[in-house]
């Protein structure tokens, strides 16, 4: 099957491309309607179906190939979202167990990843046994699996036997020289290979395994890490290359390095990029290619919807009680996810109406603004300031609403008597709003409510439990009206 | 002649399966090579396969008992760096 090229509508400056959707955050609204139907309950790709279906991890796989300068193997990595190998390193067998014990009990469980917590191609065999046997006995999981790319050519094969429904390649570069600053060595050819060799070597791997499995019409997501002074610039490329070869998503994550990890990037104090700089990549890259911006870097060792995790009702002595009846599971299992289905299309219905309401409305003419939003799921502003964990930047302008990113905070709220450290931490997460005008929650406590007022973000609570989309455009317009954002036509005249 | 593997080993398997001679075993709390079996991948490659993939600088000693790959070589993170960064974390 060949897959048909994305992206083929005129490039727009901006991530929307449908210049008249009211509401321009859905990433799905760019592909074309096979791969819609491939990934549109997936919640790593759409944002509305993050809030309705789960996806797993197991860790399977624990050798790696390579090294990353922003990994230790000892620990979890928050880079690759997969976990140390001190975590619970799973056999084929138990994994496969787990898989059927969480979907038989969370049934929006839809998708089963293998991210490591090494390389799953370098452990081929634990890998691929765990994937054959979920392909026989629990067809109705979909499966991907995370790799650098080194081992991917020889995989190629027995992925297209499985129910795969895409790989993630992780891609930082296209550059040796830029290569060598990233990944210090790889094993190849039973030998260790430092430096830029080795590195053109995994480049070389990486692309040849990107054009085999495009070729067999397996979708391929691409990962980068962007790393300031390393691969920030070069990103940009990396985004057109993989493209052109026929990736359907690249997702542009931030480095994060502390020295505690232990990392070469930790150990040598390289930064990560600021919240606007990863946005500024990604609104520079999204002309080009479909960005990824709602991925959170998730634990991948994490079970249940995104934002929570139930893996402890899923331990491995836990599970082994279980009795599970898959047959049975799998017609309940049927019967939710079309609820979950019908649910979406009338809520993207919905969305659809406004958008053209919106479209059908006097255009302002005002600048742009990010705002940041509390929510627990479901496209409702439902989360208390001091609860959320993490608030979604959104843009409103006079096209619309747009969703942006993430961006995680530290809890300054954790109830217990730690509050001597709350300020800190309530100071860090106005920084992590860093470059929002307002900020709309269920509601917001006095002594964050004047910070954030000293720190120009306007705390909002007036839109609990309204739709995000709608509560946005509402907050922009009386902004509007109130007369706070300056006219860009009248601006511009006045410069002309 | 044989290698050893030692109490940094974060027990990644990426050894196990390269071992020429069968050598190489799961224990607790770390992997273990069999003194015995272990031919220093003499006959079969260049270099010992394990040492050539272990992550873990140190984890593997010669039959000397001196470190394959000595802090730093794999990394290249300068060990007084480490060192400072490690002192650094102790103080907070
Ligand atoms: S590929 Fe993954 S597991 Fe291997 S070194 Fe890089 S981040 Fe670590
Ligand atoms: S040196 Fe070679 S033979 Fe000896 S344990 Fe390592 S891999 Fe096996
Ligand atoms: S490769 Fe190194 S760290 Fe991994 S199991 Fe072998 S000796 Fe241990």
């Amino acid at each position: 099957m060949e897959l048909p090229v994305l992206n083929e509508q005129p490039a727009a400056k901006s991530g929307c491309s449908a210049g008249s959707c009211g509401s321009t955050d859905d990433q799905l609204d760019h592909l074309s309607d096979e791969i819609r139907e491939k990934v549109q309950n997936h919640p790593c790709y759409s944002e509305d179906a993050h809030h309705y279906f789960a996806r797993m991890h197991v860790a399977v796989a624990p050798a790696c190939n390579i090294q990353c300068h922003y990994c230790n193997r000892k620990y979890d990595c928050a880079n690759e979202s997969r976990p140390g190998v001190v975590s619970e390193l799973l056999t084929p067998d138990q994994a496969v167990k787990k898989t059927m014990a969480v979907a038989a009990n969370i049934p929006q469980m839809t998708v089963l990843g293998i991210a490591g917590p090494g390389d799953p191609l370098a452990n081929p065999e634990r890998t691929f046994e765990t994937f054959r046997r979920l392909s026989q006995e629990a067809p109705d999981i979909k499966l991907c699996v995370s790799t650098n790319g080194l081992a991917l050519p020889d995989s190629v094969e027995e992925l297209s036997k499985h129910n795969i429904d895409h790989v993630t390649i992780t891609i930082n570069c296209v550059d040796p020289e830029v290569g060598a600053k990233i990944y210090p060595w790889i094993f190849w050819e039973n030998r260790r290979i430092k430096g830029k060799r080795g590195a053109k070597i995994l480049i070389e791997q990486q692309q040849k395994g990107l054009e085999m499995l495009v070729a067999k019409g397996i979708l391929v997501k691409v990962n980068s890490v962007m790393i300031p002074g390393v691969n920030d610039q070069h990103l940009a490329e990396v985004s057109k290359i993989v493209k052109s070869k026929g990736a359907f998503l690249h997702n542009v994550m931030p480095l994060i390095a502390e020295a505690e990890h232990g990392t070469f990037y930790g150990v040598m104090g390289q930064r990560g990029p600021t919240a606007l700089e990863l946005q500024a990549l990604q609104d520079s890259c999204s002309g080009d290619m479909n960005m990824m911006r709602h991925c959170r870097q998730c634990r991948a060792d994490a079970v249940g919807l995104l934002g929570e995790d139930r893996g402890d009702e899923f331990t491995m002595d836990k599970i082994e009680d279980m009795e599970i009846d898959y047959q049975a599971a799998m017609e309940k299992r049927k019967v939710i996810h079309q609820a979950i289905a019908e649910e979406m299309n009338s809520k993207r219905a919905e969305k659809h109406q406004a958008a053209q309401a919106f479209a059908a409305e006097e255009k302002l003419t005002t600048r742009p603004v990010l705002m940041a939003v509390a929510t627990s799921g479901q496209g409702l502003i439902n989360m208390h300031f001091g609860h959320a964990k993490e608030f979604l930047i959104y843009e409103a302008s006079p096209e619309g609403v747009r969703f942006i990113s993430h961006r995680k905070t530290e809890l300054y709220c954790s109830g217990d008597n730690s509050c001597g450290e709350a300020e800190t931490a309530l100071q860090k997460t106005i920084r992590a709003l860093e470059g929002c005008e307002a900020v709309l929650c269920s509601k917001v406590g006095y002594e964050p409510w004047e910070m954030l007022e000293q720190a120009g973000i306007a705390p909002n609570g007036e839109h609990a439990m309204e739709p995000i989309e709608q509560a946005v455009m509402a907050v922009y317009k009386e902004m509007a009206a109130a007369g706070k954002l300056e006219d860009l036509s009248e601006e511009q005249r006045a410069s002309a | 002649m044989a290698l050893k593997i030692i109490e940094s080993c974060v027990n990644c398997f990426a050894c196990e399966p390269l071992c020429p001679s069968k050598a190489i075993y799961e224990a607790k709390p770390h992997f273990l090579i069999n003194p015995k079996k272990c031919t220093e991948c003499e006959d079969d490659y260049k270099e010992p396969q394990c040492a050539s993939i272990c992550p873990i600088e140190g984890a593997i000693l010669d039959a000397l008992g001196v470190p394959i790959n000595p802090p730093g070589s794999l990394t290249g993170i300068p060990p007084e760096k480490m060192a400072e960064a490690m002192a650094e974390l102790q103080a907070h």
